[in-house]
């Protein structure tokens, strides 16, 4: 293609080389690669479908309880879990040891009697303890499997009875009976006796402080939320066009008035968004940001990026036939949607679940859904024999988007579909149309060098997003409250549970130690010839997810008012399976921390969301079943493609 | 070449209770050659490799590295005398990236303990440097290890190897299970390890990988030296008969013509 010319350019200064045997892997198929995409895709999709049926996702009351869920015990622990999935071990007693060192915290600050007073060790010497014991627990774990080069399934499952039988034993023997009482007795007595409270009014900060999000009043919230939002997505969109396009040598500086006329367009079609309720106000601001969008973006194409130079429009027949069979499937959801009656809120008579407007819903979703896919898919083989062809067809594609958009917000019953899901679907369509037109003017990149600047605009983009979404999340305005909102408390275990995440996805990612657990997991001979000491990263991963039990443990005596003999026995498997929708092998060597996080969320928002969407719980096994079962099998074809890819 | 060879095997012998492993087997290794040392099956080549790379301790005869007699308690000491052996499951995590796999085990590292990390650029930087002074041009050292080539695998081994210190550098059949381009690749790389100064040991059972690389040559039958030849002293045939047991090929050839 054009490597010569790419030669020359590219490596002026940049870190990475190119070299010319290696076929460019785009953007796109580079995030494809990481493991941790699969969940991602997913938890998008579970959200998606979660927001449609159930009344609290999309509100803040949701998300913190969603948050809640998926960090204690689930978030924490699956991270943990992961990695030692990833060194190859499992540890079935991990969720048994979550309540048992709960259990332990407790009874160490009791005295005998069982009074929550007196005698017992101060919280300052107990959580220390408990400490100790949880990583004597780890140890003792990974010390056996090593040691007997059992498989860890069984050495752990023996633990696992171990400590559900010590859990009930030693809960009847010394409070007698099967729950041990609450921490928060030790603030009762330093009020009523004027003795220490033992640290638990600074410790009860540290694990469960909370963050009402009624008392703290932001005016300037909406602003910041939008201004936020929308700078930061503008940010990730210029970011994916510098690490998707080619440099130019000398590009046309104009375009670079022609970005500041389209950011001034943008910034006045949200103002007049923002500020009138009419119609035509609605449709002047729309078109101005489109408008800006367009002149914005390929501006700035034009002032940096090289010109396409194969501008053929051949489509091939594989493209021409999938995009027919999107159209068709396109054509069939409309119809389909046209033809329910759209008032009926009758149930339909097949098990009861579905309302005729549900199914209708379902219905038009999947087709949708499946053209869409079909779309793609015909996008991405005309591509491969013209670059200008593939263009061509997404802007068909965004077209064909922004129609259903208008279509959903004809038909649909839904407020929520009639505001909110068609503004997400307009805005689709735009970056897509303006996405298309960039693709069918200028040349794709062909190494991987330069990539600071994208890589920075993305990231801060995505900071800026965070921050805009946040302060939506964290903060009311006196309106919202004047009209009587529901209370809302984010837990400090959230924190927790990001700091776990974030310190075990630098473990392993950026040490030594991670290294070594990658290694031992996936090839436990090879990595001790070379000198990585196996068997003591195997323990050391058997105490982290023991650590982690503690800190699960500690949070559990904090937030509970009493902790059951048999609290988390049983949760263990939740934990795996968190980790393996997070893209971990089962087999070991394979997966991310980040991942399991994401795992964790998934989990979270099928057991928030069922309830929430007013159907039985029970149904929430089988949700989460298909969710692995569908996890494992996307996971195990991405890590095929990902290999063949590279 | 200096006069005293970098290694030295004298008459070396090794006994498992009372079968004999090895005997009478004495061979040198230079610096900037290659030795190859052949044989068939059973013909006690493990065991030599094991005598050298400390995982055995010879029972006869004198082993000497750099004019001094050694001798070896476990591969770990043999590994910082400088012999390193290349067996043939290369040590290697087939899902970890070729850089990764390079440094897997001495990792450099930057920061002090607790915060201490990878210096990711300067590994796989030096990964790549490496790979290229062996004239392998690695393509993306991001790239899992079980990716690459039969060939590529043993490069990144025997390249691992020289990085890490190695003076003497043992191939345990690095051809064995390769395919004829890919076998005069591996071939190239020990050539150009014995450039660079080390001395090679080349173990296999191939005489037409052995001698086109091959300094010095000794062959092994039954446990017992065949001899133990500088490439001026022998032919290929003569390698090729001495190493099946020439007079077995000999009576087969006689029986052959009579039949």
């Amino acid at each position: 293609m054009t490597t010569a010319a790419e030669a020359s350019t590219g490596s002026n200064g940049s870190e990475e080389t190119h070299d010319e045997r290696l076929a460019y892997r785009g953007i796109f198929q580079r995030v494809l690669v990481r493991p941790e995409i699969g969940a991602v895709i997913a938890a998008v999709g579970v959200w998606v479908f979660f927001w449609a049926v159930a009344e609290p996702f999309g509100r803040a009351s949701g998300a913190a309880s969603i948050l809640d869920v998926a960090a204690s015990p689930l978030g924490i622990m699956a991270v943990a879990v992961a990695m030692l999935m990833i060194g190859g071990e499992f540890d079935l007693s991990s969720g048994a040891a979550t309540g048992a060192l709960g259990i332990v915290t407790i009874l160490l600050v009791r005295d005998v009697s069982g009074e929550m007073a007196g005698a017992g060790f101060s919280l300052w010497v107990a959580l220390p303890l408990s400490l100790a014991i949880a990583l004597a627990l780890g140890w003792f774990n990974g010390t056996m499997v090593n040691r007997t080069s059992l498989p860890s399934f069984i050495v752990t499952l023996g633990s696992f009875f171990v400590l559900k039988g010590a859990k009930l034993g030693f809960s009847k023997l010394i409070v007698e009976q099967i729950q041990v009482g609450t921490l928060d007795d030790l603030a009762d007595y330093a009020e009523t006796t004027g003795a220490s409270d033992k640290g638990y009014g600074f410790l009860n900060t540290l694990f469960a402080a909370e963050w009402d999000r009624r008392s703290h009043i932001w005016e300037a919230r909406d602003n910041i939320y939008l201004l936020g939002t929308f700078l930061g997505l503008a940010l990730v969109i210029i970011g994916v066009f510098e690490l998707h396009h080619r440099r130019a040598e000398r590009g046309i500086p104009a375009g670079y008035a022609g970005a500041g006329l389209g950011l001034v367009s943008v910034l006045f079609g949200i103002n007049t968004l923002h500020s009138t309720d009419s119609v035509s106000g609605n449709w002047t601001g729309s078109l101005l940001i489109l408008a800006g969008m367009t002149v914005g973006l390929i501006g700035l194409s034009a002032a940096r990026y090289h010109p396409l130079s194969d501008r053929s429009l051949a489509l091939p027949t594989g493209a021409v036939t999938s995009f027919g069979l999107g159209v068709v499937a396109l054509a069939g959801s409309i119809i389909a949607a046209a033809m329910i009656d759209s008032q009926n809120s009758e149930n339909i008579s097949w098990l009861g679940l579905v309302t005729v407007q549900g199914g209708r819903a379902i219905l038009f979703v999947s087709l949708a859904g499946a053209a869409l896919v079909l779309f793609l898919i015909g996008v991405n083989r005309a591509r491969r024999s013209s670059i200008a062809g593939g263009g061509l067809l997404l802007a068909v594609t965004a077209l064909s988007v922004a129609g259903t958009a208008f279509f959903v917000r004809a038909e649909s019953q839904t407020p929520k579909f009639r505001t909110q899901a068609f503004s997400f679907m307009l805005m689709a369509a735009a970056i897509m149309l303006v996405w298309a037109i960039a693709s069918m003017l200028f040349e794709r990149r062909s190494s991987t060098g330069h990539e600071r600047t994208g890589l920075a605009l993305v990231g801060s983009g995505f900071v800026l997003a965070l921050v805009g979404l946040g302060a939506r999340l964290l903060y009311v305005t006196q309106s919202e409250l004047d009209a009587g909102i529901t209370k809302t408390g984010y837990s400090v275990r959230i924190l927790w549970f990001a700091g776990f995440t974030a310190v075990c996805t630098w473990v392993l990612t950026r040490t030594r130690f991670g290294s070594w657990t990658y290694a031992v997991g996936g090839n436990k001979q090879a990595s001790r010839q070379v000198g990585v000491p196996a068997n003591r990263t195997k323990v050391q991963l058997f105490m982290l997810v023991s650590f982690a039990a503690w800190l699960v443990g500690v949070l559990l005596a904090f937030r509970l008012n009493t902790i059951q003999a048999s609290t988390g026995d049983g949760e263990e498997f939740e934990y795996i399976i968190a980790a393996v929708v997070g893209g971990t092998a089962l087999t070991g060597g394979y997966g991310s921390t980040l991942g399991a996080a994401i795992g964790a969320f998934i989990m979270a928002m099928s057991v928030q969301g069922i309830p929430s969407a007013r159907w039985n719980s029970d149904w929430r096994f089988l949700f989460i079943g298909t969710i692995l079962l569908l996890a494992a099998i996307g996971n195990n074809y991405i890590r095929g493609k990902a290999e063949a890819a590279r | 070449m200096s006069d005293t060879p970098l290694l030295e095997l004298d008459n070396i012998g090794k006994y498992y209770g009372n079968i004999i492993a090895l005997q009478g087997v004495t061979t040198e290794v230079h610096a900037g050659q290659v030795t190859c040392v052949l044989g068939d099956n059973g013909a006690g080549k493990s065991t030599f490799i094991k005598i050298l790379a400390g995982v055995h301790k010879h029972d006869q005869g004198e082993f000497r590295l750099e004019g001094n007699p050694v001798s070896f308690n476990s591969p770990r000491e043999a590994l910082s005398s400088g012999i390193a052996a290349v067996y043939q499951d290369l040590a290697m995590v087939p899902l970890m990236s070729v850089w990764r796999n390079f440094f897997l085990g001495s990792e450099p590292t930057k920061g002090r303990w607790p915060v201490e990390w990878i210096d990711k650029s300067f590994a796989k930087q030096t990964a790549k440097e490496e790979m290229a002074k062996m004239g392998i041009d690695i393509r993306d050292t991001e790239q899992p290890v079980g990716t690459l080539s039969g060939g590529e695998r043993q490069s990144v081994a025997i390249a691992r190897a020289v990085y890490f210190g190695a003076k003497v550098l043992i191939l345990d059949e690095p051809t064995s299970a390769l395919g004829v381009k890919q076998s005069g690749v591996v071939l190239r790389y020990i050539l150009e390890a014995a450039r660079r100064g080390l001395g090679v040991i080349f173990i296999t059972h191939n005489p037409n990988h052995a001698f086109p690389v091959g300094d010095r040559f000794l062959i092994l039958n039954r446990g017992r030296s065949m001899g133990n030849f500088a490439k001026d002293e022998i032919s290929q045939s003569e390698l090729t008969s001495l190493m099946a047991g020439g007079a077995e090929l000999e009576a087969l050839q006689h029986e052959l013509s009579q039949g």
